[in-house]
C-alpha cells in the first residue's frame, strides 16, 4: 500500500470525508461503550437529546460553546499564518483577571460604561499574554508552539496566587472568603446581558463572537493585513522579499490571537460566572479544546462557531448526564476519537491510497 | 533500464526512457534542465517508483521499492542537495550508509577506516568533523565515499559539478576515472558538453522525458550533441547590441555581509550599473552572488558598505526600501522566495503592489486584482494559467514568466536578476531572455547573476566576475573568452 | 537551612523527579525521531490508570501484582502513542493538534478518567504499592542514604533507562539511525533507513515509558486513584526534553530539578515557612522559555542538538 497526492480534486470529496469520518468515528464510541458494557444507540439518543432537543438544552449548548467560540477563533486566527497558539488557555485566564479586575475597579458606574471596559480589558490583558509568544518568536526565532504552552501554566499559577495565595484585589478578604479562597464577586453592572429567541436564551458573548468572527473574515479575505498574514504563512521568504514587515504581523497576529481569548475570559466573568472562578477557569481547558474546534472546522472564522456549538453541545450534555451509569470522561473521550477520525480523514481529501499487489505495478485506486 | 515511464501531477517526467550502463564505464546522461535525468535517477534509487517499465542490475531484474532496495542491488547516488545529516560527523554519516557497520559503535575504529578510505580515493577529509562544518566540496566527498562504503557497483552523480570550482572538478574526474578503472559503472547527469567529452566513455541524450540516443564520446562532436540535446540545431543566441547608456542607477561601495552559515560571504564589493545597461556577475555557485544579489535588494543586511539608487541610499536589510526606490528582483529561488506557492496566481502577481492602486485604506479590491492578473497572463502569454489557481502548479517556465510579469510592471529603475533561466527549457529561456533585453533597452540598468557564461556573454556589456565573496576581475563582454573568465572564477588569475 | 530539610528536599526531588524522568526519556525518543507528541499528559493518565486497575484486580502478592501492574501501564501508554503515530506518520495528520487530541481522548476528562469512573477506582487505596526499600543496606548513612539508598524499585529502573536510552543513542547502529530520523529523514530514508518504522518504534516506546511514569503517581507517589491526578506533569515532562537539549543524562538532572521545586513549596509549607509556592512551580516552565530562547539562533541548535525535523511529517515523493 502506498499514499500519493491527489492530483485531480474530487468535488465531492471535502463534504464526503468528514461525512464517513464521522460514522467511523461514532462506530469506534459504540465499540468502546460496548466493551465498557453500556449501549451504543441509547447513549448516544441520550447525548443528542441533552445537547439539542430537551428544556433549555440549546441554552446550556450556548453556555458550553461560547468559551470554545473564543478560544477556537484564537487557534483559527493564528493558524492563518501557520502559528500555533496553544496559549489561549493562560490568554483566557489573563482575559478573566483584566475583565474582573476592571469590573471591580468600576463598580457603581453604569453598565454601559463596565461592559465594554471589561471587554476592553480582556483583549488588552490577553494579547500581552500573547505578545510574549509573538515577541520570541519574531526576534528570537523561538518555536511559539512550546512557549505558548509553557506560558499557560504561568498564568494558572498567577490566577491561583491571585485567589488563593495572597490578599490580592482580586479576592474575596471577607472572613468567609479568607477560610474559603475565592474571588469578589462583580458588580450587578458587570453582568453581561442576554437575549431570548422563542425558549432559547442566548448569552451576550456568543453574539460577541459571531461578531468577533465576522471581523476576522472579513480582515482575512479582504484587506491588506490579511493579506501578508497569508503570505507570511505560506512563505516567510516570499514575504520578506515582498517588503513585507514580517516580524511585526507575527506579534501582531498573535497579539490579536490572545485579545479574542481574553474576550473569551471576559465573556466568562461578565456571563457566566461573575467572580474570578481561578479554579472553575482550570477545570475547563477550554484553550485545548479550541485548538480542536479550529482544527475541525479547517480554520475558517464561521465554521469555528458552528463547531464550538456542536463540540459545546456534546460537553453540556456531559454534564447533564453525569452520573453512575454515565461516567465523567465520556465526552472527552468522545471528543478525542472524533477528532482522532476527521484528523485521519483530511488525508483521503490530500492523498489517494493505491494498493499494490506485490510483484505486479499494476495500481487500483483505493475507493473512498 | 527499460521503458521506464513516470507521471507527476500534470508532467509526464519520464516517457519510456532506457538507459544502459556497462561496468567500468563512465557514462554520461545528457539533457537539458527539465528533461527528465534527475526524475529518472530518483527512480533508479527506490525514491521514486516508475509508473511502467523495469530495471535490471547485473542481468537480473531488480524491483525498487525503496532507496534501501536500490542499496541492496548496488546503486549509489550523489544527489545534486547532498542527503547527508548536517549534525552528525563524516564518520557517523558514512556509518549510516554502511550495510557492514556494526551493532555496537566504535567511534575511533569507524574513523580510521574513513580515512583509509579517503586516502584511497584521493578525497582528503576529516572523518571526525560535524557535516555542517564542511565546505560543499568537502560535503560532496562524504557523499562519494557514502556510497561507495555501502558497496554501490553503479555510482550516480547528479549535476556534480555545479558546486565546485573548475580545480575541484578536475579531482573529481580524477576520482571518478579510479573508480571506474576499479570495475565500479558510473553514472555522470549533466548538461555540461564539456564535462561528458572530458570524462565520458559513452553518452545517453535525454530530450523532454525520452531517451533520444547512445553514443560514444570518442565518435561524436561537441556541436552534434548539442544538436541531439535541444532537439535541432543549435544558433548560437545573437549578442545583444549595446543600447544607449545613461547615468549611474545602481551602486554598491565596499559592500560586506555574511552568508547562513555565519561566514563572511561577500568582501567589500563595489559595483555600479548605468541606465541601458547589462551588468553580469559570473562565478562558480557559492562565491557570493546569492549574497550579492540579496544585499542589493535589501533581504540580506550588509554588514559594512553602501547601496546607492539613483544617489540615494537604501536602508539596508530593509526590502521595501529597495522596492520603493525602483528596484525589481527576479530572485534565484523562484518558487520558495519569488513566489508565496500555495496563493492564488492573481495574490502572486500584486504581491509587491498589493499597498498601491489595487487597494482602498486598508481593504483590498478583489476584483481589480483579478483583472490585473488575467491582463499580466495574457500580455506575457503564460499557459495554462488563470488567475485563481495556486502558484506552485504552473511549470517552471510560466512561473519564472509570472515572476518577470510582475517585477516588469512595477516600472523599475533597476532590475537585479538571479539565474532567470535555470531549470527552464529552450523556447522558455529565449522568452526570458528576450524581457531582460527589452528592459535594458527601456533604459533598465539590469544586474544579471548567471552561472551560465555562455548567457552572461550574450547578454552582458561587462562582465565582473566573483571568487569567495570578491570582484576578482571585470572584462568587456564583447571583448573577452570563457577561458579568461573561466581562469577568473577559479581565483587564479 | 539545616541538613534536614536539605535531604528531605533532595530526597522529594528524586521522588518527584522520577515520574517526570520516565516520561521525558519517551518523550526525547519520540522526539529524536522526529515526532513531537503533545499527549504525553493523556497516556500517563492511562498509565497511571491502568496500572492501578492492575493492582487492584490482579491477584497474587505485591511481587506478582505490582510487575504486571507496571508492565499494563506501558502497555496503555504505547497503545496511546500507537494511536499518535498512526496518525501523524501514517496518515500524516498534523502532530500539534493529534497529540491535543490524544490528550484529550486519554486524559482528564477522556479515557482514563471513563476507566476510573466506570471501575469506581477512586474509592480504595492501593492494594499494593512501591515502598522505599533499603538498597544495600546503606539506607542509613547520612544525606547519601535518604537520598539515594532509600528509594522504590521505579526509581532504579529510571537510573537504568537513562544509562540504557544514552548507551542507546550514542553507542549503537539503530540509535544513531535514529538521530538521522529526526535531523534529516530524506538523508535517512536515502540511505536504506526505515523512516516510517523507526518513527513508530519511538513513538510506541515513549509512550510505554510515559505510561510508567504515570504508573508512578498510583503506584507510588500517591497510592490512590483520583481524576487527573498527574497534575500536569507530562507537560512538564515536553518541558523538560527541550530543558535537558534533548539528551538523556541532563533529562536526570533536569527531572531532579523541576521534581524539586514541585515538592519543595509543600515541605516549606509543613515547615511553617510562608512563601508563595507559585513562584517555585512557575519556574520550570520560565526555564523552560528561557532555554528555548537560548537555543533558538541557527549554530545552537546544531550544537544542541534540537532534531530539525521534529514535527514535520516526512513525504517521500513530495515534489
Amino acid at each position: 500500500m502506498r499514499i500519493e497526492r491527489r492530483l485531480v480534486q474530487r468535488r465531492w470529496l471535502p463534504v464526503a470525508v468528514p461525512i464517513g469520518s464521522l460514522i467511523v468515528a461514532f462506530g469506534a464510541i459504540a465499540v468502546v461503550l460496548l466493551v465498557t458494557g453500556h449501549a451504543p444507540l441509547p447513549t448516544f439518543r441520550r447525548l443528542f437529546d441533552a445537547a439539542f432537543v430537551a428544556d433549555g438544552a440549546v441554552t446550556n449548548t450556548l453556555i458550553s460553546a461560547t468559551p470554545l467560540a473564543f478560544t477556537g477563533l484564537a487557534a483559527a486566527v493564528a493558524f492563518r499564518m501557520r502559528l500555533f497558539n496553544i496559549g489561549a488557555e493562560g490568554q483566557l485566564y489573563f482575559g478573566a483577571i483584566g475583565a474582573a479586575g476592571i469590573a471591580l475597579l468600576l463598580a457603581g458606574q453604569s453598565t454601559w460604561l463596565i461592559i465594554p471596559a471589561m471587554i476592553v480589558a480582556g483583549a488588552a490583558l490577553g494579547a500581552a499574554w500573547g505578545a510574549i509568544p509573538g515577541v520570541l518568536r519574531a526576534f528570537a526565532h523561538t518555536n511559539e508552539i512550546i512557549t505558548s504552552l509553557m506560558l499557560n501554566y504561568v498564568a494558572a499559577l498567577v490566577l491561583n496566587y491571585l485567589i488563593f495565595d495572597s490578599l490580592s484585589y482580586w479576592r474575596d478578604t471577607s472572613a468567609t472568603g479568607q477560610l474559603f479562597p475565592q474571588g469578589k464577586t462583580l458588580p450587578d453592572a458587570a453582568a453581561w446581558p442576554t437575549f431570548t429567541l422563542g425558549s432559547v436564551t442566548v448569552p451576550f458573548g456568543f453574539v460577541v463572537a459571531i461578531v468577533v468572527a465576522a471581523v476576522v473574515w472579513v480582515l482575512y479575505t479582504r484587506t491588506r493585513f490579511g493579506f501578508e498574514t497569508q503570505v507570511i504563512g505560506d512563505s516567510p521568504r516570499a514575504a520578506r522579499y515582498a517588503g513585507m514587515r514580517t516580524r511585526r504581523k507575527i506579534v501582531a497576529v498573535l497579539c490579536l490571537s490572545g485579545a479574542i481569548a481574553g474576550i473569551g475570559g471576559a465573556s466568562q466573568d461578565g456571563d457566566f460566572r461573575h467572580v474570578l472562578d481561578a479554579r472553575g477557569l482550570q477545570q475547563a481547558n477550554y484553550g485545548y479544546t479550541g485548538i480542536v474546534v479550529a482544527a475541525l472546522a479547517r480554520y475558517n472564522p464561521f465554521a469555528t462557531v458552528l463547531v464550538a456549538f456542536l463540540l459545546g453541545g456534546l460537553e453540556n450534555a456531559g454534564y447533564t448526564l453525569q452520573g453512575a451509569d454515565f461516567p465523567s470522561g465520556l465526552v472527552g473521550m468522545m471528543q478525542g476519537i472524533i477528532l482522532f477520525a476527521m484528523l485521519g480523514g483530511e488525508l483521503l481529501v490530500r492523498y489517494r491510497v493505491v494498493i499494490e499487489r506485490s510483484g505486479s505495478v499494476g495500481a487500483a485506486e483505493a475507493t473512498t | 533500464m527499460r521503458g521506464v515511464t513516470k507521471r507527476f501531477p500534470g508532467v509526464v517526467a519520464n516517457d519510456d526512457v532506457s538507459l544502459e550502463v556497462a561496468r567500468g564505464e563512465v557514462h554520461a546522461l545528457l539533457g537539458e534542465n527539465g528533461a527528465g535525468k534527475t526524475t529518472l535517477m530518483n527512480v533508479l534509487t527506490g525514491l521514486y517508483r516508475p509508473d511502467e517499465g523495469e530495471i535490471e542490475v547485473g542481468g537480473r531484474p531488480v524491483e525498487l521499492h525503496s532507496p534501501r532496495d536500490a542499496i541492496a542491488a548496488g546503486i549509489g547516488m550523489v544527489h545534486q542537495h547532498f542527503r547527508l545529516v548536517e549534525t552528525l560527523t563524516v564518520a557517523e554519516n558514512i556509518a549510516l550508509a554502511d550495510r557492514q557497520a556494526p551493532f555496537l559503535l566504535r567511534g575511533r575504529e569507524a574513523e580510521r577506516q574513513v580515512e583509509l578510505t579517503a586516502e584511497a580515493l584521493h578525497m582528503p577529509v576529516d572523518p571526525g568533523a560535524k557535516i555542517w562544518q564542511l565546505s560543499v566540496g568537502e560535503q560532496q566527498r562524504v557523499e562519494i565515499m557514502k556510497a561507495v562504503r555501502s558497496g554501490s557497483r553503479v555510482l550516480i552523480l547528479d549535476e556534480p559539478t555545479a558546486v565546485l570550482t573548475p580545480q575541484e572538478a578536475q579531482a573529481l574526474f580524477g576520482t571518478l576515472r579510479v573508480m571506474a578503472a576499479e570495475g565500479h559503472s558510473v553514472v555522470l547527469i549533466t548538461h555540461k558538453l564539456h564535462e561528458v567529452m572530458e570524462v565520458a566513455d559513452r553518452v545517453t541524450v535525454l530530450r523532454g522525458g525520452r531517451s533520444i540516443a547512445t553514443v560514444r564520446t570518442s565518435e561524436v562532436t561537441r556541436n552534434e550533441l548539442a544538436s541531439l540535446m535541444v532537439g535541432r540545431d543549435v544558433e548560437p543566441e545573437r549578442r545583444r547590441e549595446p543600447g544607449e547608456i545613461g547615468d549611474v542607477v545602481l551602486e554598491a561601495r565596499g559592500l560586506a555581509a555574511r552568508g547562513d552559515r555565519g561566514v563572511d560571504a561577500l568582501r567589500d564589493v563595489s559595483l555600479s550599473v548605468r541606465a541601458g545597461e547589462v551588468l553580469g556577475v559570473a562565478g562558480v555557485a557559492g562565491n557570493g552572488q546569492r549574497e550579492l544579489a540579496e544585499v542589493l535588494t535589501g533581504l540580506r543586511p550588509a554588514s559594512a558598505g553602501v547601496v546607492e539608487v539613483d544617489g540615494k541610499r537604501l536602508r539596508d536589510g530593509d526590502p521595501r526600501a529597495a522596492i520603493r526606490a525602483g528596484v525589481a528582483h527576479v530572485p534565484e529561488d523562484r518558487l520558495r522566495t519569488g513566489v508565496a506557492p500555495s496563493l492564488s496566481i492573481a495574490s502572486n502577481v500584486v504581491l509587491k503592489s498589493y499597498r498601491g492602486e489595487v487597494s482602498r485604506g486598508p481593504f483590498l479590491l478583489l476584483r481589480r486584482i483579478a483583472a490585473r492578473a488575467a491582463e499580466l497572463i495574457r500580455r506575457y502569454d503564460v499557459r495554462g494559467a488563470v488567475p485563481h489557481a495556486p502558484a506552485r502548479l504552473l511549470s517552471g517556465g510560466n512561473l519564472q514568466k509570472i515572476v518577470l510579469a510582475r517585477e516588469f510592471s512595477s516600472r523599475p529603475k533597476a532590475l537585479v536578476v538571479a539565474a532567470p533561466t535555470r531549470g527552464l527549457d529552450v523556447g522558455a529561456i529565449e522568452t526570458v531572455h528576450g524581457y531582460l533585453r527589452d528592459a535594458a533597452a527601456d533604459g533598465v540598468a539590469v544586474l544579471l547573476v548567471s552561472e551560465d557564461l555562455d548567457e552572461l556573454l550574450t547578454l552582458a556589456d561587462r562582465i565582473v566576475v566573483m571568487y569567495e565573496g570578491a570582484i576578482v576581475g571585470e572584462v568587456d563582454a564583447r571583448a573577452a573568452s570563457v577561458e579568461e573568465i573561466g581562469l577568473l572564477m577559479a581565483g587564479v588569475a | 537551612m539545616n541538613e534536614g530539610i536539605v535531604v528531605v528536599v533532595l530526597a522529594a526531588a528524586v521522588a518527584y523527579g522520577t515520574p517526570l524522568l520516565f516520561a521525558a526519556l519517551g518523550e526525547l525518543l519520540a522526539e529524536r525521531s522526529g515526532v513531537l507528541n503533545l499527549g504525553v499528559e493523556g497516556m500517563m493518565l492511562m498509565g497511571a490508570v491502568i496500572g492501578f486497575l492492575c493492582v487492584q484486580h490482579v491477584g497474587g502478592s505485591a511481587g506478582v501484582a505490582l510487575p504486571i501492574a507496571v508492565a499494563a501501564a506501558a502497555v496503555a501508554g504505547g497503545g496511546c502513542a500507537l494511536i499518535l503515530a498512526f496518525l501523524v506518520v501514517t496518515l500524516r495528520a498534523n502532530q500539534i493538534v493529534s497529540g491535543l487530541a490524544l490528550t484529550i481522548f486519554a486524559g482528564a476528562a477522556g479515557l482514563s478518567s471513563y476507566i476510573g469512573n466506570d471501575f469506581e477506582l477512586a474509592d480504595d487505596p492501593a492494594r499494593f504499592s512501591f515502598e522505599p526499600l533499603n538498597a544495600l543496606g546503606l539506607g542509613d548513612l547520612p544525606v547519601l542514604g535518604p537520598v539515594v539508598f532509600e528509594q522504590t524499585w521505579l526509581v532504579y529502573a529510571s537510573w537504568l533507562a537513562v544509562a540504557a536510552v544514552a548507551f542507546y543513542l550514542w553507542r549503537t547502529r539503530p540509535g544513531l539511525n535514529v538521530r538521522a530520523v529526526g535531523e534529516s529523514p530524506a538523508a535517512a530514508d536515502a540511505m536504506g533507513i526505515d523512516v516510517t518504522l523507526y518513527r513508530y518504534l519511538h513513538t510506541v516506546a515513549g509512550g510505554a515509558l510515559a505510561g510508567i511514569g504515570g504508573a508512578c503517581f498510583s503506584l507510588a507517589l500517591t497510592p490512590q486513584w483520583v481524576d487527573g491526578l498527574t497534575a500536569g506533569a507530562g507537560w512538564i515532562a515536553i518541558a523538560l526534553v527541550i530543558f535537558a537539549f534533548w539528551r538523556p543524562d541532563l533529562c536526570l538532572v533536569g527531572a531532579y530539578v523541576f521534581g524539586g521545586l514541585s515538592a519543595l513549596p509543600l515541605i516549606l509549607q509543613a515547615r511553617g515557612v510562608t512563601i508563595a509556592p507559585q513562584l517555585f512551580q512557575a519556574l520550570p516552565y520560565v526555564m523552560t522559555i528561557l532555554v528555548l530562547v537560548l537555543v533558538s539562533t541557527g549554530t545552537a541548535r546544531r550544537r544542541l542538538g534540537a532534531p530539525a525535523a521534529l514535527g514535520i511529517p516526512y513525504v517521500r515523493e513530495e515534489r
